[in-house]
């Protein structure tokens, strides 16, 4: 990027920029795209949602506004923004203002380090996978905010649900992703995605396989588990159902959003859209590979690229075309999941979803952590790190004693922790009986 | 480029001292922890243009994400100190100004008079340096130089972590307990049952 707009600026018009402000140039047009991309996200997904949610309740869902309702959006759109803005009397009028960009605000920042296609992320962190989490928490603060300023019970209600799921399912998100970070050794969502390479195993941990693009994560016992935590943990977090306690409408209105009106608390819906979109990214970027799959690795390498410059130009298209195809695929996937669990499952009560994350996911992800350090000592070390049996093996043989060692671990841990959830929760049912007896008397 | 990161770091240095500048002086104590954050925002930029990177997202993360959390909760859980009306300034704020003060000025005069002005930059060789606060250094670091440390942290954290629960727990076993509706639900039923059982039973007696 930086350098065609160098090749345009100082080669073809001659003026002789100094290379910052060819830099900023470059990073600004792509924020802006990145901007531009944001809402249109959000558009689209909301009347995929609206569609997928209605076909599964067997209604319609919105069909008259264009060809199968495919203006709906804009419609909505002009609708919240003639929309009066009311502020309430006792509100806390700037923070009741600045709540919703503040909210909004990380989720666009969050779009920074997440990587579209081979050679296409915006900047490529060598701490990306913690910059995402780090600044999808500054929302949280966001909420608190909106629910504080609002002057209202039910937004301060709302508000303390929001951030006291945040901060419990940010936990069992951070561990699960730690075991896949402990495999790579590396932070960067762009190493990350390149380690994925292989057919059903990483050509990382075994080489000589032929690379498909389909060594993916999920293929392995631990980054299965780290899948399954992951997704629990991101449905919390994008307060989806069934965790969309912070804004159950049968209870408390709308949680912080009660008294936003207008553009303002369409700024909610759009931050709470791209959020969950640039989850379910991560998820397919963490687990399934972002934009690996079958022809996108042979096409990057006949591109051009800083180690191959004498490449062809028609190979970048055609290569980040197809890896922008394959991660939007499996994004839209997950999103799909996302619907299609709100179609099927009620909500959690919140000591349920406490209960779940701390006493469930947690010590399941810890455990995974574990499974993965096995992992790397069986496919990587050698006697330098004081494992010589392992010396001997075949990269094949290694790879199969850790998948097979890593899922007994799992799997055990897994029943293991299930039963012991089961008993606490079939024991707490019981205690709660024994209350209600003595409170009343009565057997 | 020099310029330009002057020009930003002067923006960022006004904004966390204005920012800290508010947070002693609003009444409102909310917005005293939403400036709070504000300030550490811009130390968290301040750190990025250090090109520290993870340095500046562990800032977001733990300080913005974590602690800044914690005090909003703290305030809005607690009754009676989120509202305005109280007093900024005890009678004896003067003594405190000195202290401070002294305590600034005891940190801040070694380093001004011992400090060399005017370095030269650093001319070393060409290409990208090698990152100085990288995520393996100081992981290394925490394992091998800095163990002890690191582990006394642990467990400092894991005290503090049992005490919550232990308040937890004392807090809960003093709570009147409140019923939920599913629970006054099943109490009616059940009344209700044993009710008409004995409306059965006196029956049955006649």
């Amino acid at each position: 990027m930086r350098d065609v707009i160098e090749q345009i600026i100082n080669t073809t018009f001659g003026w002789g920029w100094p290379g910052w402000a060819i830099s900023l140039i470059g990073y600004l047009i792509v924020a802006a795209i990145l901007f531009l991309i944001a809402p249109f996200q959000m558009l689209f997904l909301t009347l995929f949602e609206r569609r997928a949610i209605a076909r599964m309740q067997d209604r319609v869902g919105p069909n008259r506004v264009g060809p199968e309702g495919a203006w709906q959006p804009l419609a909505d759109g002009v609708k919240i923004f003639t929309k009066e803005d009311i502020v309430p009397d006792s509100a806390d009028r700037w923070v009741h203002l600045i709540a919703p960009c503040v909210v909004v605000a990380p989720t666009m920042f969050m779009f920074a380090v997440v990587p579209w296609g081979p050679g296409m992320v915006p900047v490529d962190m060598n701490i990306g996978l913690l910059f995402f989490f780090a600044i999808s928490s500054v929302s949280a603060v966001g909420l608190m905010m909106a629910g504080w300023a609002s002057n209202n019970k039910f937004a301060l209600i709302g508000a303390m649900r929001a951030v006291a799921q945040m901060v419990s399912y940010e936990i069992p998100a951070v561990l699960s992703l730690l075991s896949i970070v402990l495999i790579t050794g590396s932070l960067s969502l762009v190493d990350l995605i390149a380690y994925q390479g292989g057919l059903f195993i990483s050509s990382s941990d075994v080489a000589g396989v032929p690379d498909l693009g389909l060594g993916w994560f999920i293929f392995t016992p631990v980054g299965f588990l780290a899948f399954i935590a992951f997704f629990i943990a991101a449905l919390a977090e994008g307060e989806r159902t069934p965790f969309d306690i912070p804004e159950a409408d049968s209870e408390i209105v709308a949680g912080y959003m009660t008294e936003y009106s207008g553009m303002k608390f369409g700024l909610f819906y759009l931050a709470q859209y791209v959020l969950n979109f640039l989850l379910c990214a991560i998820t397919s970027v963490i687990f399934f590979g972002g934009w690996q799959g079958p022809g996108v690795g042979w096409l990057y390498a006949q591109a051009i690229t800083p180690a191959n410059p004498g490449g062809g130009w028609i190979f970048n298209v055609l290569a980040g075309a197809l890896g922008v195809f394959y991660f939007l695929a499996k994004t839209y996937g997950f999103f799909f999941v996302m619907v299609w669990i709100r179609g099927a499952y009620p909500r959690l009560r919140i000591d349920q979803l406490m209960d779940f994350g701390w006493k469930f996911l947690i010590p399941l992800t810890l455990v995974n952590i574990f499974g993965a350090t096995i992992w790397v000592a069986l496919t990587k070390w050698g006697a330098a790190e004081g494992l010589a049996i392992v010396e001997g093996w075949s990269p094949m043989l290694r790879w199969a004693v850790a998948f097979v060692v890593t899922l007994a671990l799992n799997l055990g841990a897994y029943l293991f922790l299930a039963r012991i959830f089961a008993e606490s929760q079939a024991e707490r049912l019981r205690v709660d009986d024994e209350v209600l007896e003595r409170l009343t008397n009565v057997a | 480029m020099d310029l330009l990161i002057q020009i930003i770091f002067g923006l960022l240095t006004a904004l966390i001292i204005g920012a800290a500048m508010m947070v002693v002086t609003v009444r409102n104590i909310i917005h005293a922890a939403l400036w709070l954050i504000a300030s550490f925002f811009g130390v968290a930029a301040l750190y990025l243009l250090l090109e520290a990177e993870f340095i500046a997202v562990v800032q977001v993360l733990v300080y913005i994400g974590a602690i800044s959390i914690l005090i909003l909760f703290a305030i809005m859980l607690t009754r009676h100190i989120s509202g305005e009306g109280e007093r900024l300034l005890t009678r004896h704020w003067w003594a405190a100004a000195v202290v401070a003060l002294g305590l600034f000025g005891a940190v801040l005069l070694p380093t001004l008079a011992g400090n060399a002005w005017g370095i030269p930059l650093p001319t070393g060789p060409a290409g990208t340096p090698e990152p100085l606060s990288g995520v393996e250094e100081l992981g290394r670091g925490f394992v091998s130089e800095f163990l002890l440390h690191f582990e006394v942290a642990g467990v400092l954290l894991t005290v503090a972590l049992i005490g919550a629960i232990v308040i937890a727990f004392e807090e809960r076993s003093r709570r009147r307990r409140v019923l939920t509706l599913a629970e006054e639900h099943t109490l009616n039923q059940r009344q209700k049952a044993s009710a008409e059982r004995a409306a059965a039973a006196a029956d049955m007696a006649d």
